[in-house]
């Protein structure tokens, strides 16, 4: 079982449900995140007050899934994620030692 | 439940003769009996089993510990959910105030089996314990409501409700008995009420059968299960029916709650009868609440309910219950009455308006009255629409946007106190989601047409109206900018200007959207998407403002070569913010000052004052038209100055009037004019006027707003922008103006909004035709530093 971890732009966050989904992933954990890699901060002045945007708003989306459906999962999100700029985000695949199911204690791939 | 209830005791009863008194002498220090729901002897499957076992004395339970322990294991393995507590009569008969559910289960006590005289001194001894306690237990009765209902956002409305602990829940009915009992009552309910409990305890019997536990939120698939089972298909109507049972609960125990509390509590008498002098010939106050003080007056003077409502908006004062059931009585005249065409505008506009405004809306909302006024909104009143999000009933949601439009938090709140329009925001949200009401169309367009209906009936003014129906049109589109572009890209942010076309409407708009994703359920707006609608604001302003300089009206619209010859090189702002009618006026003002070279209008506007100017451009000439109105102890609120490509200038300059000089002698308008005219001429001192006036002393400290001073030379095409945020005050406008002129720049475009003692300025300054040097900068930017001091 793998892991994957995306940090996406938050508008992109619709196409890239619809994507998954119709590969037939539809669990998914989605976070309100902020933060930044090679897209530095953005400066905004409001008034004659400066407002630094350092940290950017990003979405950040979580699913686990069997080893043999990852490498399919993971390109169908980039495509989906992607707009060709700085600030498209990452994704990020771990491994899984164990998934358990919590209501009837299910345990590994018919757990996810 | 009765009957539960008697099974339930069966198989107590068994298990207490047996394990707690085997013996006629074991019966002897020991009495059971049943409090709380089970007192009542109203069992719910799966609901708790209440027991109180009473022992004589502390040592009588460090005994009977084993037996105890034995008979409630007998009843778990039963099945029974056993809630249980040991108490000595003593503990029994004190205010806790920390465990207020003892005391107020007691109040359902009912004996079950063990000692009579041990049982029988208790049930003797109780009433004399409520009454001397009464005041200790409605204070903490209704401090736990209080806390309960705040768990649920004081609201019935919810598309999911809690059957049991929501507001309007059967806790509430449980309240309203336990009120009456410790009041000394012991009526019995009115038949309403009786139907309310009855529905409401049917609806939880079968929730928990078909949980198969204590489960109290009516969902959606309980919904759907028991409109069916019910032989009302459509779960959406099913829902209507229970939320009026509910809010007859809810209504009667916030009743009973408020009549006690009067009773109990003096100082606090004393404050509200303070608030009695607030009334007036109409309307008087008592106990915090406002009442008609001849409601038979609604039968020949229905607009009477605007007054009050006005009254409650302006003091916070709800009407009380006896006067909201007055008017409820009138619904059908009321309804007769606003069903044709009536200008009620300016009251709607000044309820709308004024600082209480969402209590007065929900209070309106409450009696009917906005029902009456707007048969527009019938639709949507207690109406579910499902999806994920949203937690309240579309009517609940409008009120809490309204809540939410009105009390925005940081950095938001500062919008609302520069919109322009705040009564066309507020109907705006008022009608927002009302086409939800009417599924055949898409809810935008079922709103705008309902708007649209309402608003031919009370007749805002034209511009209101449009920004009305430009609220309704847009209100998802932030939302879906938001959700869907990117909002660091140009394009996304200048299709966003596009579409909000000027300053004012986006402040509404973003506003309307902040109150809108706000009101969808608690947690909705996170920092996360405040800081997103935020930065999507700032964006879309900045660009707006950028525009002003940048983009001219080139190509025309219809309406003749003289027209465009007027209009060429003003902003496009120009065309946005003003009427046909406005641009003619406007074109007549500059017929007129080819003549002498300036010509000068003053009227008077509904709240304020407008002095328009058309003049040929001379340095220093909106500095100059600024000084003479502040001569004349004017306030300017809003000033706008454009000029064409001919060199003609159009000022407006809105201002107030505080002294009501102009108001009260008639010649001094004239005056007015005939010294702007002088002094834009170039043939009076603005100086000699200003010599005699008085300068105001400088606010507090605290109060004080810091000036801010930011010079923009990248925004605009061929000018600089200054934009400047500063402390109001008399004279500030002239003087800004004149530090910019005296220093060699030439305002080409001015922005000034003025709210609550805050000035917003914005000038695009240019010296011999191109954007500022640095060192010209440097000295209007020490000459503006004194001047904001």
């Amino acid at each position: 079982m793998k892991k994957i971890e995306a940090i996406i732009q938050p508008f992109k966050l619709d196409e890239v449900k619809e994507a998954l989904k119709s590969i037939g992933i539809d669990g998914m954990t989605i976070t309100e995140v902020r933060g930044h890699g090679r897209q530095k901060g953005h400066r905004e002045i409001y008034r004659g007050q400066e407002y630094n945007v350092d940290l950017l708003p990003k979405v950040k989306l979580e699913l686990v899934t069997t080893a043999a459906r990852c490498e399919e999962v993971v390109t169908a999100l980039a495509a989906a994620a992607r707009t060709g700029k700085i600030g498209d985000g990452k994704i990020f695949v771990y491994d899984v030692a164990e998934a358990i199911r919590i209501r009837n204690d299910d345990r590994g791939d018919s757990a996810l | 439940m009765a009957e539960r209830a008697a099974t339930v005791d069966c198989l107590v009863l068994e298990a207490a003769e047996q394990l707690l008194f085997p013996t006629e002498d074991s019966r002897r220090g020991l009495a059971l009996a049943a409090v709380g729901g089970y007192g009542r002897a109203q069992l719910f499957p799966y609901s708790d089993v209440d027991l109180l076992l009473l022992c004589e004395t502390d040592r009588e339970v460090a005994e009977r510990k084993a037996p105890i322990a034995e008979f409630l294991r007998r009843l778990w393995d039963c099945g029974l959910r056993v809630s249980q507590s040991v108490r000595t009569p003593a503990e029994c008969l004190e205010v806790h105030g920390q465990n207020i559910e003892l005391n107020i289960s007691l109040l359902d006590l009912r004996r079950l089996a063990g000692d009579r005289a041990l049982y029988g001194g208790l049930e003797e001894k109780m009433p004399r314990f409520l009454q001397a306690n009464r005041d200790a237990l409605v204070d903490n009765l209704s401090r736990l409501t209080g806390e309960r209902h705040a768990k649920f956002a004081d609201t019935l409305y919810h598309l999911e409700p809690s059957i049991k602990e929501g507001p309007g829940g059967l806790r509430d009915y449980q309240l309203l008995c336990w009120l009456e009992q410790l009041g000394g009552a012991r009526a019995a309910p009115p038949p309403e009420l009786q139907r309310a409990f009855e529905h409401l305890a049917r609806i939880r019997w079968r929730l928990h059968e078909m949980a198969g536990r204590d489960q109290n939120i009516l969902t959606f698939d309980a919904q759907d299960a028991l409109a069916e089972e019910w032989g009302q298909g459509d779960a959406a109507l099913w829902m209507r029916e229970y939320y009026r049972h509910s809010r007859a609960i809810h209504r009667a125990a916030g009743r009973e709650l408020e009549s006690v509390e009067g009773r109990t509590s003096g100082l606090l008498a004393q404050f509200r009868d303070w608030r009695s002098r607030l009334g007036n010939a109409d309307i008087g106050v008592r106990r915090e609440r406002a009442f008609l003080r001849e409601p038979h007056m609604l039968e020949d003077d229905p607009e009477l309910t605007l007054r009050l409502f006005e009254f409650a908006a302006r003091h916070g004062i709800r009407p009380s219950l006896e006067t909201t059931r007055r008017i409820e009585a009138q619904a059908g005249r009321l309804r007769a009455w606003f069903s044709v065409s009536r200008p009620i505008w300016p009251a709607l506009d000044r309820i709308f308006t004024l600082p209480h405004a969402p209590l007065a809306l929900r209070a309106m909302h409450e009696a009917g009255v906005l029902g009456a006024i707007f048969p527009e909104l019938d639709a949507t009143e207690c109406l579910v629409i499902r999806d994920f999000y949203h937690r309240y009933t579309v009517d609940e949601h409008t009120m809490v946007a309204i809540e939410k439009l009105w009390r925005p938090e940081a950095p938001f709140a500062d919008l609302l106190s520069e919109v322009t329009e705040p009564g066309a925001l507020i109907f705006a949200g008022l009608f927002h989601d009302s086409g939800k009401g009417s599924p055949s169309e898409g809810h935008v367009d079922g709103s705008l047409r309902l708007a649209q209906a309402a608003m031919d009936r009370v007749v805002p003014p034209p511009h209101e109206r449009e920004t009305v129906l430009f609220l309704i049109r847009n209100h998802l589109e932030l939302s879906a900018v938001m959700q869907g572009r990117d909002l660091f890209d140009q394009r996304t942010i200048r299709e966003a200007a596009g579409r909000t076309q000027t300053v004012e409407r986006l402040k509404a708009l973003t506003l309307l959207t902040y109150a809108d994703i706000s009101a969808v359920n608690p947690s909705a707006m996170t920092p996360w998407r405040a800081e997103q609608l935020w930065q999507l604001y700032m964006a879309v302003y900045n660009e707006l403002t950028r525009e002003l300089e940048t983009d001219r009206i080139a190509s025309l619209p219809a309406g003749g070569a003289g027209r465009a010859e007027f209009l060429e090189g003003f902003p496009t702002r120009y065309l946005r913010t003003h009427t046909e009618g406005e641009i003619d006026e406007h074109m007549a003002l500059e017929a007129r000052s080819r003549r002498r070279g300036v010509a000068v209008d003053v009227r008077r506007l509904e709240a304020a004052w407008r002095m328009t100017l058309a003049a040929a451009d001379r340095p220093g000439l909106f500095a100059a038209a600024a000084g003479a109105l502040s001569g004349f102890g004017l306030n300017i609120l809003r000033a706008e100055a454009f000029s064409n490509r001919r060199g003609v200038v159009l000022d407006t300059f809105t201002f107030a009037d505080p002294l009501r000089n102009l108001e009260l002698n008639p010649s001094e308008v004239d005056r007015l004019r005939a010294t702007a005219e002088r002094v834009i001429a170039g043939r009076a001192d603005v100086d000699e006027l200003l010599r005699g006036r008085p300068r105001p002393a400088p606010p507090s400290r605290q109060a004080r707003i810091p000036a801010k001073i930011h010079f923009d030379s990248e925004a605009g095409g061929a000018a600089t922008l200054i934009e400047i945020v500063a402390q109001d005050r008399p004279g500030l406008l002239y003087d800004l103006a004149s530090a910019i002129s005296s220093n060699g720049g030439n305002i080409e475009v001015v922005l000034i909004d003025t709210e609550a003692h805050k000035a917003i300025d914005v000038f695009y300054v240019t010296a011999e035709g191109r954007k500022l040097t640095p060192e010209k900068r440097a000295a209007i930017a020490e000459a503006l530093q004194r001047a904001v001091g």
